[in-house]
């Protein structure tokens, strides 16, 4: 048995299903990692084929030693996630040398499964979850080729193989849907299993949220209950900058706040969102946000703040009111959304003085401000000019070129030299609806800051200074903005329909769009069941089900009752008796009753043909008939003429036209 | 083992057949294990997916595993006669009456692994069962076992002890040469038994060389038939009997095994030759079936019919 299995047909089935099983890291880990493996792959293939030279234990031992140095020098460490996948990997390379028994290759087989699950520790998309479905099929057509070495070739074992993952699939959705998940980890994870991940900095500057733009990446996605609002009162709140010394904008000290401090207008609106990892505390919400999500904390600037940074998908359910009076501002509040940079030029602090002069009450300042930016042709744009060392003075009077956050900066630096408290918003404005799954997508390039005034009679109220000089901004989004500067179009300068008209899309991007949705959906389902598929999640589905307080020992009760089911349903389909009998031998069968009325029973050992010759002495009158049908029976089962139809025909004629 | 009559045919059935994992199967639970804690440790989805297709995967290969040999029908075949000493070939038929084919189904005797093979849907195998013979008399077949891996050997599959209704004749061991002792109707002529003298045409045999021209049957060979020598016989036989009683002074299995000698011997002279035992009187004659008669005599000596 075991010079069979390490026979090379065997050896290949194990390369392979190795090479598919390591594939996915050649794009995680150093190449080298992955050259030891190809090359010990390799090596081995060489001294079965050519007769290579074959390293003795020695050699083998210092490879090994080798290799785990330069796992060492690599990473510094031979724990954790990186290090513990590169030294598996590259042992199972110089495994290969020293394969010989029927143990090794089942070892190297079951670490091949091993890896594959590494794989997903630095990955866990749709591509990958296929890909390794790819793998554990090779690997297990490879196990099912060491233990039947002959007699299967290798599309059956790939087949057999197939087969057999796809009757596990259903036994694996029930335990994976009820098997109990728990929050937290059991020894923590390595601190690189985060990085990389964009989101919104804490700090505005200019250039800050325009580099963010730049970004396609989904930020959250929004499932709204009912009609979402319209694209122009998405404003998702994310943090607000009081601070500034005239450049940057920043928190001040956060106050915890009530979410009950603020009066709805209008209706609620209810949501979902899943939000995409930042490393970053923020939890976008509508304008206002009136609950607090699990683990958030609820400022007293109406945002929404999580315990930690977010690194993994959060879900959180809200209730906002896009129409609110927000009423009361505490003395500390209003000293520090009044206080001004150091560095106000003389020009811009005049400007707000002479509006404060013509006005008395906050809103027509504010007014004053917007018109001024419309009056004195300020331009949005995506590429706004390089700002000095007093960025606002320069904005207002020089360049007049800007993103939001400039429009956002001055017009709150303006307020407070009138004398108004005012501060900076940033978040998200709008998102594309995806109609696919009728869900909104925000992405990072939908960043975007505004101002919010306070005013006696109205509370903090809502400024967007963008809105004034690109009302396409807040009714059509960045993406029109986008394509309207491509084809040249002046934001602001043409009528609404014209607009529309310029925007309407071509075929081809009409289908790239839908193609684009339904990705982004196949990819939210894949989240939401897959990758975010945690506690909270399981909670949620299994509430969904009607199953409300669920225990371990619940759980793990329907967990076997579902399998059972299952495995009930896999036993009567594998192990009942095929019914489906030869036709060929089913007429005949029916002969052979016919003689048994008449008292001649087949014998279970008796063969056609002697029993013909039995009956044809006892009824002589039915000799001709009997031979002849059972010379047809004979043919047409067991000679040439199996595939006879003309000969089945007959048969069946003379079997009906049969008489005992 | 004795008492009961074994079935000729056994079709295995569910409480036939036993199932425990193999040590690959032990060492894959904990490949599981680690998987799942891997899966926790990191709330990795994908992991959990991972780790639950492969439990779930053993978990249907118990199926195959079961159905592997469920249904599988065994019968024991003919097996021929041997002399005490020489090994006898037991041949198990293996038949699948199902619609899918059935692989790495070994047959074990006294917990050894005799022989894999695969069965293809409807139709089935021969499995040989070589056993060394060690005394005379009906060797009945042993119980065998019906054991598989199939078809990821994680899982060891199998039936319990299957005793067949079967059994091979094993003769007495031929003594070393010895020579014929009679004790009456001796024949006149010794070992040549059926020579070439006499008046009476009897027949004819085939040509050997150093047979006389003058007894061809030219004829024949003008016939084409082939060379071809007539045999004449007078009106006596060369009968030889041999006899139990001839041989006094010697213990039962010895005597067996000298008359066992005498018939081979006999039967290879061609001679007409009788067996007489205690208990039994087998009348001379030749031939195939005569010795196997004879031999079966003195294989059961003894023993109940």
């Amino acid at each position: 048995m075991n010079a069979a299995s390490t026979s090379r047909p065997v050896l290949h089935s194990l390369l392979a299903a190795g090479a598919c099983a390591v594939l996915p890291h050649a794009l995680e880990l150093p190449l080298w990692v992955i050259a030891v493996f190809a090359i010990g792959a390799a090596w081995r293939y060489a001294c079965e084929a050519f007769q290579w030279y074959r390293p003795g234990r020695l050699v083998r031992l210092a490879l090994m030693l080798l290799v785990i140095v330069a796992v060492f020098r690599q990473y510094h460490t031979l724990l954790g996630r990186d290090p513990g996948i590169a030294l598996l990997i590259t042992l199972l390379g110089l495994k290969f040398l020293e394969l010989k028994t029927q143990r090794d290759f089942v070892v190297s087989l079951f670490v091949f499964y091993l890896v594959i699950l590494g794989s997903f520790l630095y990955s866990q998309s749709l591509w990958l979850g296929a890909w390794a479905l790819v793998a554990v099929a090779a690997c297990t057509a490879a196990l099912m080729h060491l233990m039947q070495p002959a007699g299967m070739n290798m599309s059956r074992r790939l087949r057999l193989s197939g087969v057999m993952l796809a009757k596990a699939l259903p036994l694996m959705v029930i335990v994976y849907m009820l098997f109990p998940r728990i929050s937290g980890t059991l020894w923590g994870l390595p601190e690189n299993a985060h990085g990389g991940l964009t989101g919104m900095p804490d700090m505005m500057q200019p250039g800050s949220i325009r580099n963010l733009s730049e970004s396609s990446e989904v930020a959250f996605r929004v499932s709204f209950d009912g009609t979402p609002p319209p694209l122009r009162e998405l404003y998702w709140r994310g943090l607000v900058l009081t601070e500034t010394d005239g450049r940057s904008w920043r928190r001040g000290t956060a106050q915890p706040g009530g979410k009950d401090s603020f009066m709805p207008l209008a209706g609620p609106v209810r949501y979902d969102v899943t939000l995409e990892p930042s490393n970053k505390p923020w939890m976008p919400a509508l304008d206002l946000p009136a609950t607090r999500p699990k683990g958030a904390r609820y400022q007293a600037d109406f945002t929404l703040e999580h315990r930690e940074p977010i690194r993994e998908r959060l879900n959180y359910t809200l209730t906002s009111y896009t129409r609110y009076y927000a009423g009361a501002l505490n003395t500390s509040e209003r000293e520090q959304t009044l206080r001004l940079p150091l560095n106000i030029s003389a020009r811009t602090r005049a400007l707000a003085e002479q509006w404060r002069r013509e006005n008395v009450n906050p809103l027509p300042v504010a007014q004053a401000a917007l018109d001024y930016f419309r009056r004195e042709r300020f331009f949005y744009t995506l590429s706004p000019p390089l700002l000095g060392d007093n960025p606002v003075d320069d904005f207002l009077f020089t360049t007049r070129r800007g993103f939001c956050e400039h429009f956002a900066a001055a017009f709150v630096t303006l307020m407070r030299a009138a004398g108004i408290p005012s501060r900076v918003v940033v978040g998200y404005l709008g998102g594309e609806l995806n109609t696919a799954g009728n869900y909104l997508i925000v992405r990072q390039s939908d960043a975007h800051a505004w101002a919010e005034i306070w005013t006696a009679e109205r509370g903090w109220v809502r400024v967007d200074p963008t809105g004034a000089v690109a009302p396409e901004r807040i009714e059509l989004g960045l993406d029109a903005v986008r394509r309207l500067e491509q084809q040249g179009i002046g934001l602001g300068s043409l009528p609404a329909e014209a607009v529309l008209r310029a925007m309407e899309l071509g075929w081809f991007e009409y289908v790239a769009r839908h193609a684009r949705w339904y990705w982004d959906l196949t990819n939210m389902t894949w989240y939401r069941w897959v990758v975010d598929y945690g506690k909270e999640r399981q909670e949620r589905f299994l509430a969904s089900l009607g199953l409300d307080d669920i225990s371990w020992g619940r759980l793990t009760g329907l967990l076997f009752i579902g399998g059972l089911l299952v495995m009930l349903v896999y036993t009567l389909l594998l192990l009942r008796p095929k019914k489906s009998v030869d036709p060929t031998l089913a007429l005949y069968l029916r002969f052979c009753r016919r003689l048994a009325h008449d008292g001649m029973v087949r014998a279970p050992h008796e063969g056609a043909h002697a029993f013909a010759e039995r009956a044809a002495r006892k009824r002589s009158d039915l000799a001709s008939s009997i031979s002849e049908i059972t010379g047809l029976y004979e043919d047409l089962r067991y000679g040439r003429a199996a595939a006879d139809h003309n000969k089945f025909t007959l048969l069946k004629k003379r079997i009906a036209a049969f008489r005992a | 083992m004795s008492d009961t009559h074994a079935p000729s045919e056994v079709i295995l059935g569910r409480r036939q057949l036993f199932m425990l994992p193999t040590r690959f199967g032990l060492l894959f639970a904990l490949l599981l294990v680690v998987q799942l804690l891997t899966a926790i440790n990191y709330g990795n989805g994908l992991a959990y997916a991972l780790t639950f297709l492969l439990g779930s995967l053993a978990v249907v290969s118990m199926l195959y595993t079961h159905r592997n040999l469920f249904r599988l029908r065994l019968a024991a075949g003919i097996s021929v006669p041997v002399f005490v000493g020489e090994t006898t070939v037991f041949r198990i038929h293996l038949t699948n009456d199902s619609d899918t084919p059935r692989f790495g189904v070994m047959v074990m005797c006294d917990k050894n692994e005799i022989a894999g093979v695969d069965i293809s849907a409807r139709d089935s195998a021969d499995v040989e069962l070589p056993i060394p013979t060690k005394k005379r008399g009906h060797l009945a077949i042993p119980p065998v076992t019906v054991t598989t891996r199939f078809p990821l050997g994680l899982l060891y599959s199998w039936s319990r002890r299957v005793e067949l209704e079967q059994s091979c004749l094993v003769y007495p061991r031929p003594a070393d040469s010895m020579p014929r002792r009679t004790r009456d109707q001796e024949t006149r002529h010794s070992m040549h038994g059926l020579g070439a003298s006499g008046d009476d045409y009897i027949g004819t045999r085939e040509f050997r060389p150093g047979d006389s021209p003058h007894h061809v049957d030219w004829k024949a060979v003008a016939r084409g038939e082939g060379w071809h020598i007539k045999q004449f016989g007078g009106g006596y036989q060369p009968t030889a009997w041999l006899d139990w009683d001839t041989l006094p002074g010697l213990d039962t299995e010895t005597r067996l095994s000298v008359l066992t000698r005498w018939v081979l011997d006999a039967e290879r002279d061609g001679m007409l030759y009788g067996l007489r035992l205690p208990e039994k009187t087998l009348a001379p004659a030749n031939g195939e079936h005569h010795q196997h008669e004879c031999l079966r005599a003195l294989a059961l000596f003894g023993t109940k019919p």
